[in-house]
C-alpha cells in the first residue's frame, strides 16, 4: 500500500476508504469514477452533496487509484475556505501546474474543497484558472450546494451528486469499525447516533469514537452524553436569556461561543434553528422565533458584521418574550 | 422624566476658590504670579499669557481669580472668533469703555489663543497686539502651545506664566474628594490608574472617573480596566451621548460629522452600547432593526462596490436609532466594544485552538473551520473521557502540552 505513515488515531481518518470500492453507497458515482481510472483520463469534476457523504473520500480514492505511489506528487489539495482569496489559489495553482505530471497520467489533479465558500467573483476567476491550465491539470471541485456554484463552472464539469446515506449504510459502517476496534456497540447506540448525526458519516464516526472513549459499551446513554458535551449549551442559555429580556447577558453567551468555541454567526444561527424547537415556549411562538431565525440567517450572508445581526436577533427575541409574558 | 440630565463632574466638582485650588496642587508659583500680575496691572502694561497642557487649570484659575478679586470677566474663546473683525468688535467694546455704574474692574480673557487659525490669522494676532497696547483693562490669554512662530508678537507683549502637568498625587487627591462627595467607596489603586492614564490632565481624569464610577457605590480596579484606550473612547462616549439624546433626525445624522470615528467603528460602539441605553425591549428591538439594516447595507455596499449606498447606512445607524427611542434620554454608562477586549483576552487560547485546528485540518482533509466545528467538539470529549485514546491522538496530531491542556479543560 501507498500508506506507510503511522495509522491515524482518529477513526474518521483511520477508516477512511482507500479504494473506490470501499466507499459506502454512491454506487453509480463509483462505477463512473472507476471508468475514469481505467481510461486514465478525467474531465473536471464537481462533487456536490451533504456533509459526510464521501465526496472528499471519493476524490482521494480516485487520485490514489489514478496515480498509485506517485499520488502525492500529482495532487494538490486546497481548501477554498482556508485560502486567503482567489489570488493565493491562483498563485498556488500556477506554481503547481508549472511542472509536468509524473507517471503515465498526462495531467495533475487539484482538489478544491468547500468551493461553495467562494464568492461568485472568486468563482469567475477560478473559471479562468481552470481554462488557463486545462492542458496540464484537472480540477475536482467539492461543494455542499451545487446551486452556489456559478453556471459557467458547472457547465465545464462533470457533476456528481452524492446522496444522503441511509441508516443501513451508516449502521453497517459503524458496526464494521466497532468490531475492528473491539468496541461493543448496542442497537440503541446505533439508533442514537443516527438520531444525532443522520446521514453524516463523519459525524457518526466521531460520535462513536468519543462515546467509546468512556471505556464502556456504546449505548444510547453514552451517545447522548457525548452529543450533549459536544454541543455547546450556551446556545440554549442564550435563547432563554434573550426571551427573559436580558439582551446583554445573552450577548455575552454569543461572545463565549464565538471566542471559546470558535463559532461564526452562521454556526450559531444553525444551532439556534435546532434549539428553537426544543424551547419551553408556546408552540406558535416557536414559529415566530423561527421566522426571525430565517431572516437573520439570510441577513448574515448579506450583512457585514455578524455580531450586529445576532444581537439584533436577540433584541427581537426579547420583544417576543415580553409579548409572551403579556 | 425629572432626573437631571448629564451634569459633567468637571463642572460639578470644580474648585471654587484659590484656596481650593491650592488644596489640590499645593503652593504654586504660577498662581501667585498671576494674582500679582493682575493686582499690579496698569494700562499700558503687558498682558498675561497662561500656557500649558490641557486640563491643568488655566481657564479655571482665571475664573476663580476674577471672582475672588471681583473682576467682571469677558471671556472669549478665540477659536470661535476666527476673524479679526469679530475679535475687534467683541473685545473692543469692553476694552475701551469703562463702566460708569459699576465699580467692578474688568478682565478680558482670550482662551485658546493658539486656536486662532485659518484666514485672517495673522491679522487677528496683530489686532490682539494692538488691543493689548491700547486696552484700559487687563487682558489675559491662555494657550496650550504658545511657541508657535505666529504667536511671537503676542509673546512680546505678554508676561508668560507656565502651568505644568499636574502630579498624579494631586489628581488622586481630587478624585478621592469627588468620590467622597458622590458617596463612592473607591479603591485607591483604581484612582491611581485613572490618574496615571490622565497624564497630568485633571479634566480627563475627572471625566474618566465619571464614566466609570457614576451611579456606583464601589469603584474597583476592575471597573477601570477598560480605560486604556481613553482617547478614542472618550471621543466615542461623547458621540454616543449626542446620538442617543438626539430628538430630530437631522441632529442624529449630524453626529457622524462630529465624530472622529469612522462609521464602521462607530457602528461597533453603537452595537456595544445600544442594550445599555435602550432597556425597554420595544425600543431596543426597533433600534436594532435599524442597526441591522445599516449592517446589511454595509455588506451590500462593500460587496458590490456601491458606495452611493453609504448615505442609507448612515441614516439607519444614526437617525434610525435615535428615532427608535420611546423613553426620554437618560444618562448611561457606556462601555468599550467588548468583543475587541474579549478577543484580546482570549488571544492565547485562540492561538492554541487555531493551531490544533490547523493540525486536524492537515491530517483529516478538512478546512480549519470544519475542523473546528466538526472535529474539535469530539476531541474535547475524548480528552475528557479517557487516557488511552488521548495518547494516540496526541502523538498522531503532534500536540504539545498546552494543546492537550486546552483540549482537556475546553476553552
Amino acid at each position: 500500500m501507498a500508506f506507510k505513515e503511522e495509522l491515524p488515531a482518529l477513526w474518521v481518518e483511520k477508516y477512511r476508504p482507500r479504494r473506490l470500492d470501499e466507499i459506502v453507497n454512491q454506487k453509480e458515482i463509483i462505477e463512473r469514477l472507476k471508468r475514469f481510472v481505467e481510461e486514465k483520463n478525467i474531465p473536471h469534476l464537481l462533487f456536490v452533496g451533504p456533509p459526510g457523504t464521501g465526496k472528499t473520500t471519493a476524490a482521494l480514492c480516485l487520485v490514489y487509484e489514478l496515480y498509485g505511489e506517485n499520488w502525492r506528487q500529482n495532487v494538490l489539495e486546497l481548501n477554498a475556505s482556508d485560502e486567503r482569496g482567489i489570488q493565493t489559489i491562483r498563485e498556488r495553482v500556477k506554481d503547481y501546474a508549472r511542472t509536468v505530471a509524473l507517471g503515465d497520467v498526462p495531467f495533475k489533479v487539484i482538489i478544491l474543497d468547500e468551493c461553495d465558500a467562494m464568492t461568485s467573483e472568486a468563482q469567475w476567476s477560478l473559471r479562468r484558472i481552470m481554462e488557463m491550465f486545462w492542458r496540464t491539470t484537472r480540477f475536482i471541485l467539492i461543494a455542499n450546494y451545487g446551486s452556489k456554484i456559478i453556471e459557467p463552472i458547472q457547465s465545464r464539469c462533470a457533476i456528481f451528486r452524492f446522496s444522503m446515506l441511509s441508516k443501513e449504510d451508516v449502521a453497517e459502517r459503524l458496526k464494521f469499525i466497532a468490531t475492528k476496534e473491539g468496541v461493543k456497540l448496542t442497537p440503541e447506540g446505533i439508533d442514537a447516533i443516527w438520531y444525532v448525526a443522520s446521514g453524516d458519516l463523519r459525524r457518526a464516526i466521531n460520535l462513536l469514537q468519543a462515546a467509546a472513549a468512556y471505556g464502556g459499551p456504546v449505548d444510547d446513554m453514552t451517545v447522548y452524553k457525548v452529543a450533549g458535551r459536544a454541543r455547546p449549551t450556551e446556545v440554549h442559555e442564550m435563547l432563554k436569556l434573550a426571551l427573559k429580556g436580558d439582551v446583554l447577558a445573552a450577548r455575552q453567551k454569543v461572545y463565549d461561543l464565538m471566542i471559546n468555541y470558535g463559532l461564526t454567526g452562521s454556526d450559531i444561527i444553525r444551532q439556534v434553528h435546532i434549539e428553537v424547537f426544543r424551547l419551553d415556549v408556546p408552540e406558535p411562538l416557536k414559529m415566530e422565533i423561527e421566522d426571525l431565525v430565517a431572516e437573520t440567517d439570510y441577513r448574515l450572508t448579506e450583512g457585514a458584521n455578524e455580531d450586529i445581526q445576532i444581537t439584533a436577533f436577540l433584541a427581537q427575541l426579547a420583544r417576543l418574550g415580553k409579548k409572551m409574558a403579556g | 422624566m425629572s432626573t437631571p440630565s448629564y451634569v459633567p463632574w468637571t463642572e460639578k466638582h470644580k474648585p471654587r476658590s484659590i484656596a481650593e485650588i491650592k488644596e489640590i496642587v499645593g503652593e504654586a508659583d504660577y498662581i501667585d504670579n498671576f494674582v500679582s500680575w493682575l493686582k499690579n496691572w496698569r494700562p499700558g502694561e503687558k498682558a498675561a499669557l497662561l500656557y500649558g497642557p490641557p486640563g491643568v487649570g488655566k481657564t479655571l484659575l482665571v475664573e476663580v481669580v476674577a471672582k475672588e478679586f471681583d473682576y467682571e470677566l469677558f471671556q472669549l474663546n478665540a477659536s470661535d472668533t476666527r476673524t479679526e473683525g469679530t475679535l475687534r468688535r467683541l473685545v473692543g467694546q469692553s476694552s475701551r469703555t469703562v463702566s460708569l455704574y459699576s465699580s467692578k474692574g474688568k478682565l478680558i480673557f482670550l482662551d485658546e489663543i493658539d486656536g486662532l487659525y485659518g484666514i485672517g490669522e495673522a491679522d487677528a494676532v496683530k489686532a490682539i497686539v494692538e488691543l493689548i497696547k491700547e486696552s484700559r483693562v487687563p487682558i489675559v490669554m491662555a494657550a496650550n502651545d504658545p511657541w508657535d512662530p505666529k504667536l511671537r508678537p503676542l509673546r512680546e507683549v505678554s508676561v508668560m506664566i507656565e502651568f505644568k502637568r499636574l502630579r498624579s498625587s494631586s489628581i488622586i487627591k481630587h478624585l478621592k474628594k469627588i468620590c467622597t462627595k458622590e458617596g463612592i467607596m473607591a479603591d485607591e489603586r483604581a484612582l491611581k490608574i485613572i490618574a496615571e492614564l490622565a497624564e497630568g490632565d485633571m479634566r480627563s481624569a475627572v471625566n474618566d472617573l465619571q464614566a466609570v464610577a457614576q451611579g456606583k457605590k464601589r469603584l474597583t480596579v476592575n471597573d477601570v480596566s477598560w480605560l486604556r484606550a481613553r482617547n478614542r473612547q472618550y471621543q466615542a462616549f461623547d458621540v454616543l451621548r449626542m446620538l442617543f439624546s438626539a430628538k430630530r433626525c437631522d441632529d442624529a445624522r449630524n453626529v457622524i460629522n462630529s465624530s472622529l470615528l469612522d462609521y464602521e467603528t462607530l457602528m461597533l460602539w453603537i452595537d456595544e452600547n445600544l442594550p445599555r441605553q435602550y432597556t425597554d425591549p420595544e425600543e431596543l428591538a426597533k433600534a436594532y432593526y435599524y442597526l441591522a439594516r445599516a449592517d446589511v447595507f454595509l455588506g451590500r455596499m462593500k460587496r458590490r462596490q456601491k458606495w452611493e449606498l453609504l448615505k442609507y447606512i448612515i441614516d439607519f445607524m444614526t437617525a434610525g436609532i435615535a428615532m427608535s427611542k420611546i423613553h426620554p434620554y437618560r444618562f448611561t454608562k457606556y462601555g468599550f466594544p467588548q468583543k475587541i477586549l474579549l478577543l484580546a483576552k482570549a488571544k492565547d487560547m485562540r492561538a492554541i485552538r487555531e493551531s490544533i485546528c490547523e493540525k486536524i485540518a492537515s491530517k483529516c482533509h478538512l478546512s480549519r473551520k470544519k475542523a473546528s466545528t466538526e472535529v474539535m467538539p469530539f476531541l474535547h470529549v475524548m480528552f475528557e473521557a479517557s487516557g488511552l485514546a488521548k495518547r494516540d491522538i496526541s502523538r498522531w496530531l503532534d500536540l504539545n502540552e498546552s494543546m492537550e491542556a486546552f483540549l482537556k479543560k475546553r476553552g
